[in-house]
């Protein structure tokens, strides 16, 4: 499996009037082909912004950006925070796609479907036209679009929300592209429906061979396709590792208050929800130690006050799952197992 | 859409029935004996009940409003002997104050102000929209700044004073545009003198209008650059020209287009200063003098004129809309 | 309001009027190009703010401005105004007819004859007929509305029960009202004398004879309403367009100087544009943008120091007192009480009014009645109002306006609620200048606890006022004398008959008692006794306060670098329009 999309300690900040936001503080990652990584977290994290990050979407003026994000095209490695903004455009749809959070907003209104769909590949094969509506049918038609040849002529509000987002997915894959982005690509939509847009994201993975960074907060979704799990709090990554990894011996204290908070039927017949007290903290003024700190119930087991004072860094026993805390590892995995008995009992 | 626009057209002629009947009643209702108006000073009750029987005023208001609205398909004939003629169809009355059927008074005015209406419209939709566009593009550079300073220039100046301005500075003290002395010219017989008589009246119009369609345009660029389908188009790789000048100015238009639909109608309506300072015989100093002068053929006719003008607008906007919108397609 | 076109009636005045006129006439330009003999052709061009003249039917007109334009032009009369600076100017001379009148019959009978030659501008011929059947139109009172009213006042004509003359016009089919007309005004077998029977003596009637009343109208080309915007001519020019932009006025060809003794024409083309903007106007006379062009109206009373003070302005310039009475008419019939009609006038600030349109260099003096000084044997300061009146403050005299609107607070309660809560409404004539002058207006009144509102009317500003149904509480007014003598001042202004009567006096108890000496004066045939007599009138006028009176006015006229011999016209009360000629 080769590496298409490597993420080196990026930083992403908005200066606002307020101050600084820094939405992103140095997020690493690698993705590779055939491979989905989701990034998961609360609404603020940076989750989008580091999608957006790699789509090279945000304004360079308004926005400071460092690190690095290389993106491979064909042979060749770009670096989207150094790349003019002419070369990302000329990625953007081809070599990396994004489908996004609300399919209902996020077509043209006024705009044929096919149109739509055949603009993306004709800003990428100028003069196409023909190919770019064959291909736009032909896409329509995988997505699980009936009569595409029809619906291509219709507009966005003749066709429902499930329907809009296989819109979107079609779209994205009019240029094959090895990098597909997907941001929350479920969460406006229909429990049903949600499946059917995961098993259909998860069967063009595997005919298009696509590297998918999949955004999102639901961590039932992550379950079902991702391979690796980034979780984001505060901008930054706060655990990582592959997917089972993180879901079955979670190691930082907000995975577990994340996964203690997915409403579960439980074999009792109960309901069980607990959600991690507090907020997430103003992107302006941070604390200075752990993020996480103010509502984490484990700062005791570490030593001294060392979770108000200094941020932890990105550690693990195991090099493939890493996370930040300042509570010894044995530690947490012995608090931790207790906790998940519970919430898997 | 064709029974759509049959639908409107009959609703369109309803309404313009609906208000004729109401502007109607409320002149009728006005503390104006209409007899008494039409005579001049040395007036006996002998000559104001001779009026009111000539011109019809003893019948009930149902019939007057009936002769009213038969006189518009059939014509009406006034005064007597020597001094008798007629108002053909469609008529409108007959003003005692213009000496002139209400008709061709207005025949006379309309051309006047739709070019009027027109020209400005142009300018100060490319003006406005193009200002807009820009200041949206360039938000907070010197070009946004710049064009909010002439936003608040023109919606601030009135018109009288841009008008006087432009008409002594341009024309009397730089002789930059000849001063207009023969007055309105079709385009068709001197579009030299049509340009020069119509330039700085559009201009005066376009000045104001301009800096709210910039105003308006702004803020619509900026509302849609922040809406997901232009997140999309760029996802896409779509050029950023072509994202502003397409993706956004697609959604901008529509409403663009009803607020000039409506602006456009409203200056049918009467663009009183400006033709008084150009000096444009058009229907907003005729309106404005027959007011004065309760001249109420008149007023009648210009208040059903502007009526039908802007329910044809809404018509048209509407047409345009569905045109524009697929949303409201029926 | 200074620059209300007032209703310019011409003024003839004595010749010891004239002479005083003639000395203040310093600032007044009878130009240097009067040397250069005058030249024929060129556009002459008339700078109009209105959107057209309030009329063009002769037998219509009634603005002395628009008379003096009409008649130089267009309209021959019977007689007419010599046409020449000065206090010439105000002699009568022939023009259809071959003399200035005959009368016998202790002046009941005034016979005329017209000279061969006079034309309409189709050619046809002028004849007594033609003028016979122009002064039957003014009797037809529903089509011809406005106008003098003195013909149907004085032709011996029977009245009916209601007095109105039994005679309707020409345009109802009635035997025997006509036969009634055609004895009073007849005309003899050759077609060329006419002949007016009055019911009684009128010494001056031949100065009727300059108005468009008396003048010729065919029958075959009279359209009733609709002459007003196409009459004939009989001048040396024609209308060649009355549109709402322009009137343009090109040479009669049928017109031969050898027929007219009175017109010399000069300009090719005689144009009034409409509707130019007061202030645009200025800026064009000032920067001699159009050298061929006359403001019709005044110049803004706020550009005057620029008109003359400017050097290059020099010959383009006049300013001279003018033959009239400025003053609001109270609508008697709105506002009866006669102590709020008072307070009005002691609240108001004169004196603001009068420094805003120039002071007394160009907006004249605070009136003291109705009868102007260059009327001079009639006219004395009143001592009721204005300067020489016990009570009388420039500035306003706020503790007796209000002193009277606490009598009117009992006496007339209905009134008084009218004047403090609704508001007064003034007509009063659109200007930029009402701009400035509403505020002083409504703050001076505002003192004594009076509120007003204004209407501003932008065109056909008298025939409005003048229709009782559409007059305001007051309405601003102007007026002169028609000729020498106050019998055409008192009457016209305040009996029942007056012919700009607007103040709708007749329901006040005092009016009956006035018309009645009005009577006893307009019999009165010994000058000094009847002029005495006016003195009084005006005085008892001013104790009625039927009008406010505010000035007596100053006129000034300017106009561009080409237009030579101007000069003002003493009894029109305006620049000699037929006179003016292109220097270029």
């Amino acid at each position: 499996m080769s590496q298409i999309l490597t993420v080196n300690d990026l930083h992403v900040a908005f200066p606002t009037d307020d101050g600084l936001v820094r939405a992103v503080d140095g997020v690493s990652l690698t993705l590779s082909q055939g491979e989905t990584i989701a990034i998961v977290g609360e609404s603020g994290s940076g989750k989008t912004v580091t999608g957006l990050s790699v789509m090279g979407l945000h304004k360079k003026g308004a926005t400071q950006i460092s690190g690095s994000v290389l993106l491979k095209d064909g042979d060749r490695t770009v670096d989207i925070v150094t790349a003019s903004d002419e070369e990302i455009r000329q990625l953007r749809g081809r070599a990396v796609a994004m489908i996004f959070q609300d399919p209902m907003s996020s077509l043209h209104p006024y705009y044929r479907i096919g149109n739509q769909l055949a603009e993306g590949y004709l800003v990428h094969n100028p003069g196409q036209k023909k190919q770019a509506h064959a291909r736009a049918i032909e896409m329509l038609d995988l997505v699980g679009i009936a009569e595409p040849a029809q619906r291509a002529d219709e507009y966005p509000h003749q066709f429902s929300g499930g329907m809009r987002q296989r819109v979107m997915i079609a779209m994205a894959l009019m240029n094959s592209p090895r990098v597909l982005i997907a941001d929350e690509p479920t969460t406006a939509l229909d429990v049903t429906v949600q499946a059917q847009i995961l098993i259909l994201l998860k069967s063009i993975q595997k005919e298009f061979n696509m590297g998918i960074l999949l955004i999102t907060h639901d961590l039932g979704v992550v379950a079902q396709v991702a391979d690796k799990v980034s979780v984001m709090y505060a901008g930054r990554v706060i655990e990582q590792g592959a997917a089972d990894d993180v879901f079955y011996t979670p190691k930082a204290p907000y995975t577990l208050g994340l996964l203690k908070s997915v409403p579960r039927i439980s074999t009792h017949g109960s309901a069980r929800l607990k959600a991690i007290p507090g907020q997430p903290p103003s992107m302006i003024n941070l604390p200075t130690g752990c993020a996480f700190a103010p509502r984490c119930e484990y700062t005791s087991d570490a030593l001294g006050d060392i979770c108000a004072t200094d941020r932890p860094a990105l550690l693990g026993t195991d090099s493939m799952h890493l996370s930040r805390c300042h509570v010894a590892e044995p530690t947490r995995d012995r608090l931790f197992v207790k906790e998940l008995k519970e919430v898997r009992s | 859409m064709l029974n759509f626009i049959v639908r409107r057209i009959i609703f369109a002629i309803i309404t313009l029935l609906a208000v004729s009947a109401v502007v109607f009643a409320i002149f009728s209702l006005l503390p104006f004996d209409p007899a008494a108006l039409t005579c001049g000073q040395r007036c006996t009750d002998q000559i104001i009940e001779g009026n009111r029987i000539k011109l019809g005023f003893d019948k009930p208001i149902y019939i007057q409003y009936w002769l009213f609205l038969t006189g518009i398909f059939l014509g009406r004939s006034y005064g007597e002997g020597a001094a008798a003629f007629t108002c053909p169809a469609p008529s409108f009355g007959y003003s005692f104050n213009e000496n002139e059927c209400v008709t061709s008074l207005l025949t006379e005015a309309l051309p006047v102000t739709v070019n009027l209406a027109l020209g400005a419209l142009i300018i100060w939709l490319v003006a406005g929209v193009s200002l807009g566009v820009i200041a949206a593009r360039f938000r907070g550079r010197w070009a946004d700044t710049t064009s909010s300073v002439f936003v608040l220039l023109g919606t601030s100046l009135p018109t009288f004073v841009t008008g006087l301005a432009l008409l002594i500075w341009v024309t009397i003290k730089w002789k930059l545009v000849p001063l207009s002395v023969i007055g309105y010219t079709p385009f068709l017989e001197n579009p030299v003198k049509f340009l020069q008589f119509f330039i700085l009246p559009w201009i005066t119009l376009a000045i104001a209008y301009a800096a709210l369609y910039t105003r308006f345009t702004r803020a619509a660029v900026l509302e849609i650059l922040g809406e997901d389908y232009i997140r999309t188009a760029r996802a896409k790789g779509v050029k950023e020209r072509a994202v502003l000048l397409k993706h956004t100015m697609r959604a901008v238009f529509a409403p663009i287009i009803t607020l000039a639909g409506l602006d456009f109608a409203g200056l049918i309506g009467g663009a009183i200063i400006t033709e008084t300072i150009f000096n444009l015989p058009g229907l907003g100093r005729l309106t404005l003098r027959s007011v004065t002068e309760f001249d109420l053929s008149i007023v009648l006719a210009t208040t059903l004129l502007a009526a039908s003008v802007v329910i044809i607008m809404n018509l048209i906007i509407d047409m345009l809309y569905a045109v524009l919108d697929p949303r409201v397609r029926v | 309001m200074s620059n209300i076109s007032a209703l310019r009636r011409a003024v003839v005045v004595t010749a010891a009027g004239a002479l005083a006129l003639s000395t203040v006439m310093v600032a007044g330009a009878t130009s240097a190009s009067a040397a250069v003999t005058p030249r024929a052709g060129g556009i002459l061009t008339f700078l109009e703010h209105t959107p057209r003249l309030d009329h063009y039917d002769p037998s219509r007109i009634y603005t002395g401005r628009d008379l003096a334009f009409m008649n130089s032009f267009m309209t021959r009369t019977l007689v007419a105004y010599n046409p020449v600076p000065g206090a010439a100017g105000a002699n009568l001379v022939p023009d259809l007819a071959t003399n200035t009148g005959v009368p016998s019959n202790s002046a009941k009978t005034w016979k005329f004859t017209l000279r061969p030659g006079s034309t309409f501008e189709d050619g046809v011929k002028v004849t007594c007929e033609s003028v016979q059947y122009g002064v039957s139109r003014v009797f037809a009172t529903d089509v011809i509305t406005d106008g003098p009213g003195y013909l149907q006042a004085w032709l011996d004509i029977p009245k009916d029960a209601e007095g109105n003359s039994v005679f309707k016009g020409p345009y109802k089919k009635d035997a025997a009202g006509l036969a009634a007309f055609k004895k009073a005004v007849s005309c003899s077998k050759d077609n060329r004398t006419i002949t007016f029977q009055l019911n009684k003596s009128v010494a001056d009637f031949n100065y009727l004879a300059t108005y468009g009343v008396i003048s010729p109208v065919q029958a075959s080309k009279d359209t009733g309403d609709k002459y007003d915007l196409r009459p004939q001519s009989t001048g040396p020019y024609k209308i060649e367009e009355n549109s709402k932009t322009q009137m343009k006025l090109v040479r009669n060809t049928k017109w031969s100087k050898a027929s007219d003794p009175v017109r010399t024409p000069y300009p090719d083309e005689v144009v009034i544009l409409f509707g130019y903007d007061e202030e645009v106007i200025d800026q064009i006379i000032l920067g001699d943008t159009i050298p061929t062009a006359v403001s019709f109206g005044e110049p803004l009373s706020t550009n005057n120091d620029k008109f003359f003070s400017e050097a290059s302005m020099k010959n383009r310039r006049m300013n001279n007192p003018d033959p009239y009475a400025r003053y609001f008419a109270f609508n008697v019939k709105a506002m009866p009480c006669l102590e709020i009609r008072q307070a009005m006038y002691y609240s108001r600030n004169a004196k603001a009014l009068l420094d805003y349109a120039g002071g007394p260099t160009y907006a004249g003096s605070y009136a003291t009645g109705v009868i102007s000084p260059l009327l001079a044997i009639d006219y004395t300061p009143t001592k009721v109002v204005g300067p020489g009146s016990a009570d009388f403050i420039p500035e306003g005299n706020i503790p007796k306006a209000k002193a009277l609107m606490e009598v009117a607070k009992t006496k007339c309660p209905a009134d008084y609620k009218k004047a403090t809560e609704t508001g007064i409404k003034i007509d009063v004539r659109q200007s930029v200048a009402l701009n400035d002058t509403i505020p002083i207006d409504t703050a001076a009144y505002a003192r004594a606890g009076i509120k007003v509102t204004f209407n501003p009317i932008s065109s056909g500003y008298y025939p409005t006022v003048m229709n009782p149904e559409k007059q305001s509480d007051l309405s601003a007014s102007g007026w002169g004398a028609d000729w020498a003598n106050a019998s055409t001042v008192i009457p016209e202004l305040f009996a029942s008959y007056g012919g700009f009567n607007i103040s709708q006096n007749l329901g006040d108890p005092a009016q009956k008692a006035f018309e009645d000496k009005v009577n006893i004066a307009m019999k009165t045939t010994d000058r000094a006794a009847q002029s005495k007599m006016w003195k009084a009138l005006d005085a008892e006028a001013m104790k009625a306060f039927w009008v406010l009176p505010t000035i007596f006015g100053k006129a000034q006229f300017v106009w561009g670098s080409q237009v030579a011999g101007v000069f003002f016209w003493v009894p029109q009360g305006n620049p000699a329009f037929g006179k003016m000629w292109i220097n270029n």
